[in-house]
């Protein structure tokens, strides 16, 4: 059924053992959609509140990638992870030509759900390109849950590029994320650092060793490096209703969330290394 | 009339990317020890060094010029380059680092040159380095990646009115979702048109012209509701 090597298995090992994610895949991925959503349909919020709903969204799109190429795409894993953002940006794009037409009220409180359209849109070309992919009859790729891992992967692109676009402009009016966020060169950043939060971990982590809750601390830190360097823009540029404090808030949180997760992570890898028994060197043959 | 040619334009980027992706000889893994034919990394990086570079040059040229055939040849010579003195770099260091021959791992007698490769080729191995057929389908495969991805980009920026980085940054998007549609298509690795993976092309064009279909809408309706000037 399967194709290629991988761990098929899930979880075999004895969780406890150093930092545990308490839900598995779909309930991490409900519960981080329903955050990211909320957070992104009120553009109003502090940039800090923002960047958790960020880490949140990247989160879920590095357990999809996980749980897809698990199984060997054939590629590598960082394919499916460009594949994600590069529908996250369409998806962030019709988003925001949406926002404006689906708004309630103004300013601080202001409720924009129009920005969910582009989610949707992604999730129905992200299911149609992942029916296609898996399909017998056309590409043929044998992957189970891969048209479920596509359409995550989509909605979680969209929804992470649509939150950091709210964390630079301030806001989600078509006008000034063009003019905040796009024109200026930023959405490069933004493309490049949040596909290395969904693509890298199970890139770096992968192995017959692996454990989900450790591959997930890498997308976390990723994503404090990402908030760091969204913070030094949004200082920068900010002329948003919070002020600098907004930029110097989400540096100071980004740096923390990137020192907690990586001292955590390199304490992790090294005991449960520790644990692993060597097979000690293959032997040469003269 | 613009919203047929923005279409147009997407989709005729999606096809391209996945008949250019088709032509290049990618290595992958193996190729990194040597043992597959190819340059030894990945579609995605191919396709997208590819695709950056076209679209630098098609983005320079595209700040001079309004014609559609000079920005997308421009696009395609980009990528031309940048493909060229890759596979050649790699191969440079095949023959003088790794002392192996680059040989067809597929064919026996290399369709262009007529050469032999049968002799060549180390036992348990796929073909190594970049061998001429390979070469040249490369350079066929930039050239067409490299026009799709810049003349997605001419429609993004003239027929939606994107903003330069804009228009760029959404045909990034675009292509490099095709490319990778077409990879998953390839399973990876392949050393060309003569590979007989290539005979699994069309279904790749059907998923990709759907998904470009689907996502030059999409742009359509972001150039139209976001309220860009000049679109119907």
């Amino acid at each position: 059924m399967t194709v290629g090597g991988g761990p098929v298995e899930e979880e075999k090992k004895p969780e406890g053992e150093g930092f545990t994610f308490p839900p598995e895949a779909t309930q991490l991925g409900l519960i981080s959609a329903v955050i990211a959503v909320v957070i992104v349909i009120f553009p109003g919020l502090p940039a800090i509140i923002k960047a958790a709903g960020l880490i949140f969204a990247l989160l879920w799109g590095a357990d999809s990638v996980r749980k897809t190429s698990k199984y060997g795409l054939g590629t590598g894993v960082p394919s499916i992870g460009v594949l994600a953002m590069g529908y996250g940006i369409v998806g962030a794009l019709v988003g925001i030509a949406f926002g404006k037409y689906v708004s309630i009220g103004t300013g601080l409180l202001q409720v924009q759900p129009g920005v969910l359209v582009g989610v949707i849109a992604m999730a129905i070309v992200g299911l149609i390109s992942g029916v296609l992919s898996n399909s017998e009859k056309v590409i043929g790729m044998k992957i189970p849950g891969l048209e479920r891992g596509m359409m995550e992967l989509g909605m979680a692109g969209a929804l992470a590029m649509l939150l950091q676009f709210s964390i630079v402009a301030g806001s989600l009016n078509f006008d000034v994320v063009i003019d905040k966020a796009i024109s200026n060169g930023l959405i490069a950043v933004m493309f490049v650092l949040s596909m290395m939060a969904m693509f890298h971990p199970y890139n770096a982590c992968l192995g017959p060793d692996e454990r989900r809750p450790r591959t997930l601390m890498v997308s976390v830190e990723i994503s404090g490096l990402l908030c760091v360097i969204l913070g030094i823009a949004l200082a920068a540029t900010s002329t948003s209703a919070w002020g600098v404090a907004n930029g110097v808030s989400l540096i100071i949180f980004g740096a923390f969330v990137w020192g907690y997760f990586f001292v955590k992570f390199v304490k992790t890898a090294m005991r449960e290394a520790y644990s692993t028994v060597g097979t000690g060197l293959i032997k040469t043959i003269e | 009339m613009e919203p047929i040619l923005l279409i147009v334009c997407v989709l005729a980027g999606g096809v391209l990317a996945s008949l250019g992706v088709h032509l290049l000889p990618v290595g992958g893994a193996p190729a990194a020890m040597g043992t597959a034919t190819g340059v030894a990394t990945g579609t995605v990086m191919l396709m997208l060094g590819a695709a950056m570079c076209g679209l630098f040059t098609a983005s320079s040229v595209a700040a001079f010029s309004d014609n559609i055939l000079l920005v997308s040849l421009s696009g395609g010579v980009g990528s031309w380059l940048m493909m060229g003195v890759t596979m050649l770099m790699a191969n440079l260091l095949y023959v003088f680092g790794t002392g192996i021959v680059p040989v067809s791992g597929r064919v026996d007698v290399d369709p262009i040159t007529g050469e032999s490769q049968k002799e060549y080729r180390t036992p348990q191995c796929d073909g190594h380095g970049v061998p001429n057929v390979s070469y040249i389908s490369g350079m066929m495969g930039a050239l067409l990646g490299g026009f799709g991805g810049a003349i997605m980009y001419f429609g993004l920026l003239n027929y939606a009115n994107f903003e330069p980085t804009m228009a760029g940054v959404a045909a990034t998007g675009i292509f490099v979702s095709n490319a990778i549609i077409a990879a998953y298509n390839i399973g990876g690795t392949i050393e060309g048109f003569q590979d007989p993976k290539f005979k699994r092309l069309p279904k790749a064009l059907l998923t990709c012209g759907v998904i470009s279909l689907l996502c030059g809408v999409l742009v359509w309706v972001v150039a139209n509701l976001g309220g860009l000037g000049g679109t119907m």
